[in-house]
């Protein structure tokens, strides 16, 4: 019975609705128009008042309530205790008949039929008064002269119980130009006082505020507008021009004399900042292919190309173990960074990088980085496993000193090459070829754009093969780098360093290297190695691929490849671009 | 007073939080320095967290109250269902400022435990109710367990307020009980909608009055009736 008490009542609104509406041609029903209470003590309901035009005239419109008591909704419904003091068609309800947490049903009757019913709790018809007393005050005006910032101030409307916590108002200011017709809002605030920036001071502004209960409730109506006129303040405003650009003049002039005397000390420091810090994003996006070789950097004077190209041609390894120090900063290596074997190895380490830019010819320790997988793989156990009895000379292989291929270099490099030099079986694990350093990082560690593959291991096992190919005519190279045995095939020298094909576990490995360059080099191949189909470049040195840090490198999973042919692996055990890039689309 | 500090140091740290997130004009307050056996937080900051906490509680009831509307009960005439009563509907709460007005202090506050004393199981089984629904609804679910973690926080904050304001107040541990446990698990689902709405309903309800409660004794305490 409780749950029906409503609904029917509620058809039958719905149904004196639609029975008034057939018997006037325009009869309004009277509805509740808005039930408001301003400051959560009292509240009053207004409707409409019923328009008649036909002959039939509706008795006196009656309100009628009911508020759930304690435990259930009592039936009775009171009428309206004050029809008056809200005005013409509404009722009052008076602070001894507004609760807060409970609900109120009203209704509307005319001639004992329900007309129109709404429920609500007080709270949710909350709309406070608009505050009072907006006032104004200057904060400050720009140096310019041409904004201002104003404090606005306001009270509370007066009948809203702040003091003693009943209500919690927050409040929203909005302002404008005389002549806008937007205004322009703020966020809501708590306090009754907010600042206001940048008014421009030739212009006359209007703001209002209004109020509004927190989390429940609706914006109450405005305040009164507030006219703001900034003072013009034209004569101080041209003092102040008039004063202010001489001290701008003369501040700009002690910076810019500052920064004249110091420019010449900036600029070597920048020089050599810029060989480890500007040139790298230079060197990454030239290479697609770019590897962290850890250098080990100790003097300028030791970077330069003369000197490792003497050291090349000479049989003395000139290194300076110095130099061989492993650097230790941290950058660059990879994990399996060992510092002793660039150590030892670089006896037979006859590193030349051809650095483009930086014309520092770095010893490639991060060789074993980059390649200490394959190193740690291949070099130590398959290699020194498979050519255990290999005591051959690490062959160096030519290198460009220019970081790009240049055809012409296959004759130099050929003249390199002719500079074999021995290398103990220890020194396998040595880097024995030229990497090409595009790049230093400021830790110190080289970029290498070709990769890099030790080959010490292979170095070892490279006697093992025959060199039958004669050598290539066309060493037409892009990178630097070709196979030993390539280059070999060149080269009348004995003891002749066969390129092995050991490689070739090697290159299912993870992380064999290819260099960019070989990819697009065409490396001479030995005989042995005739069967690389397509191209018949030198086999650059590296076989897998890295990503090293780089967006563009690509992490070639050897065993991904399809290695057509083992002879695919050339002697040297490299794949070329253009072999890589018959295997993978 | 047997207050632990522990959970109260971790609760006040919460407040600081919900303070910092809610309050953009309540002054820095003073943390607890980490070890103390009992936090010496003065009573005014003690009402200024629990009011944040409070608001916040509220504001979450609401806006779970209106998801669950939103999502299953809206427009199908629940509200004229609820004839239950809130569990609390026992307890004498003032209705309106001039009651709020003449309780006096300290029946105010034993009030306000009292309420929230009663939440705490209702608030547990509405969480593991909803959890336990098929596709339970997870904005409500992470609302209902966030209001029942706060409300307890609260329920520290205001036992610790009592013990500096009433120190010789006896504990009481009476309160309401909640019995609407079967009504939840009903398998009438119309029933069991409907039991969840009037519990969320409920839940609005007297956080609402606990929050404007607070806020009252917070200016009649601390700001001598001048807020």
């Amino acid at each position: 019975i409780k749950q029906g008490i409503l609904s029917p009542l509620l058809v039958l609104s719905g149904l004196s609705d639609g029975l008034s509406g057939l018997s006037d041609d325009s009869s309004k029903e009277p509805k509740f128009t808005k039930c408001r209470s301003p400051e959560r003590e009292t509240f009053s309901c207004h409707w409409t008042d019923a328009v008649h035009h036909g002959s039939k005239s509706l008795g006196p419109i009656q309100l009628f309530y009911t508020r759930r008591n304690i435990q259930e909704w009592t039936q009775e419904w009171k009428e309206c205790p004050d029809y008056v003091s809200a005005g013409e068609n509404s009722c009052y309800f008076n602070s001894s008949f507004t609760s807060i947490w409970i609900p109120y049903c009203i209704k509307l009757t005319s001639n004992g039929g329900t007309v129109d019913e709404k429920c609500f709790s007080v709270d949710e018809i909350v709309q406070p008064d608009p505050p009072i007393a907006l006032n104004w005050t200057l904060l400050n005006v720009s140096l310019t002269g041409i904004h201002a910032d104003i404090q606005v101030r306001w009270e509370a409307p007066p009948n809203a119980d702040i003091q003693k916590g009943w209500m919690v108002l927050e409040y929203e200011l909005q302002y404008k130009e005389v002549n806008e017709t937007k205004w322009k809002m703020m966020d809501p605030i708590l306090s009754t006082s907010v600042p206001v920036y940048s008014l421009k001071v030739d212009k006359e502004y209007e703001v209002r505020v209004r109020s509004k209960q927190r989390n429940s409730g609706n914006y109450g109506e405005f305040s009164e507008v507030l006219y703001v006129t900034l003072p013009q303040m034209n004569q101080f405003t041209c003092e102040e021009d008039f004063y202010f650009p001489w001290l701008l003049i003369i501040i700009f002039g002690i910076f810019g004399l500052t920064v004249m005397l110091f420019e010449g000390k900036l600029e070597e420091v920048n020089t050599i900042l810029a060989i480890h810090d500007s040139y790298k994003p230079e060197f990454h996006s030239d290479d697609s292919w770019v590897e962290f070789i850890e250098l080990d950097i100790d003097e300028p004077d030791e970077k330069n190309e003369g000197s490792d190209t003497d050291r090349l041609l000479s049989s003395d390894h000139q290194k300076s173990h110095s130099n061989l120090g492993v650097k230790d900063g941290d950058s660059g290596r990879t994990s399996c960074y060992e510092p002793d074997i660039l150590e030892t190895d670089f006896n037979a380490n006859d590193i030349h990088e051809g650095t483009s830019e930086v014309a520092q010819p770095q010893r490639l320790k991060g060789e074993t980085d980059l390649l200490c997988l394959d190193q740690k793989n291949q070099n130590k156990s398959p290699y020194h496993d498979a050519c255990p009895a290999t005591q051959q000379p690490s062959v160096i292989q030519a290198e460009k000193n220019k970081p790009q291929p240049l055809p012409t270099d296959g004759a130099e490099s050929t003249h390199q090459a002719a500079h074999i030099q021995l290398s103990n079986p220890s020194s396998l694990a040595n880097i024995d070829f030229y990497a090409q350093v595009s790049d230093i990082t400021p830790a110190g560690s080289v970029v290498l754009s070709p990769g890099q593959k030790n080959k010490a291991g292979m170095s070892q096992c490279d006697m093992h093969l025959e060199m039958v190919s004669l050598c290539q005519e066309n060493f037409i190279m892009d990178n630097a780098y070709f196979c030993e045995a390539d280059a070999k095939k060149c080269i009348p020298v004995a003891p002749h360093i066969k390129v092995e094909s050991h490689i070739e576990p090697s290159f299912n490995q993870e992380d064999i290297y290819i260099t960019t360059e070989s990819l697009t080099t065409t490396a001479g191949r030995p005989g042995t190695t005739e069967h690389i189909p397509g191209s018949e470049m030198p086999v650059p040195d590296y076989t897998s691929i890295h990503i090293v840090q780089s967006p563009q490198g690509l992490i070639l999973n050897a065993t991904a490849l399809p290695l057509p042919d083992k002879e695919f692996l050339s002697s040297c055990g490299y794949v070329s671009t253009d072999q890589l890039n018959k295997i993978m689309p | 007073m047997n207050i632990k500090g522990s959970p109260w140091k971790g609760s006040l740290l919460l407040l600081l939080v919900s303070n910092l997130l809610l309050c953009q004009n309540v002054a820095p307050l003073p943390v607890c320095p980490g070890g103390a056996a009992r936090c010496q937080v003065t009573l005014r900051d003690l009402f200024d967290r629990a009011v944040v906490l409070s608001h916040y509680i509220h504001n979450l009831s609401s806006e779970m109250f209106s998801e669950f509307d939103k999502r299953y009960t809206h427009g199908r005439g629940f509200i004229t269902r609820t004839i239950n009563s809130c569990h609390t509907s026992s307890l004498p709460t003032p209705e309106d400022k001039e009651q709020a007005q003449q309780i006096n202090q300290k029946d105010f506050l034993s009030l306000i435990v009292s309420i929230l004393r009663s939440w705490n199981e209702p608030l547990y089984h509405l969480v593991t109710e909803v959890r336990g629904m098929q596709e339970a609804p997870e904005a409500i679910l992470s609302k209902a367990v966030e209001i029942e973690e706060q409300t307890k926080r609260l329920l520290e904050g205001m036992e610790l307020i009592v013990s500096q304001v009433h120190p010789e107040t006896k504990e009481n541990e009476i309160y309401p009980v909640w019995s609407g446990l079967p009504s939840l698990q009903m398998a009438d689902e119309e029933s069991r909608l409907s039991a969840y709405y009037n519990l969320l309903h409920c839940l609005r309800r007297d956080s609402h009055k606990i929050d404007n409660y607070l806020k009252l004794l917070k200016c009649r305490i601390i700001h001598n009736n001048n807020c």
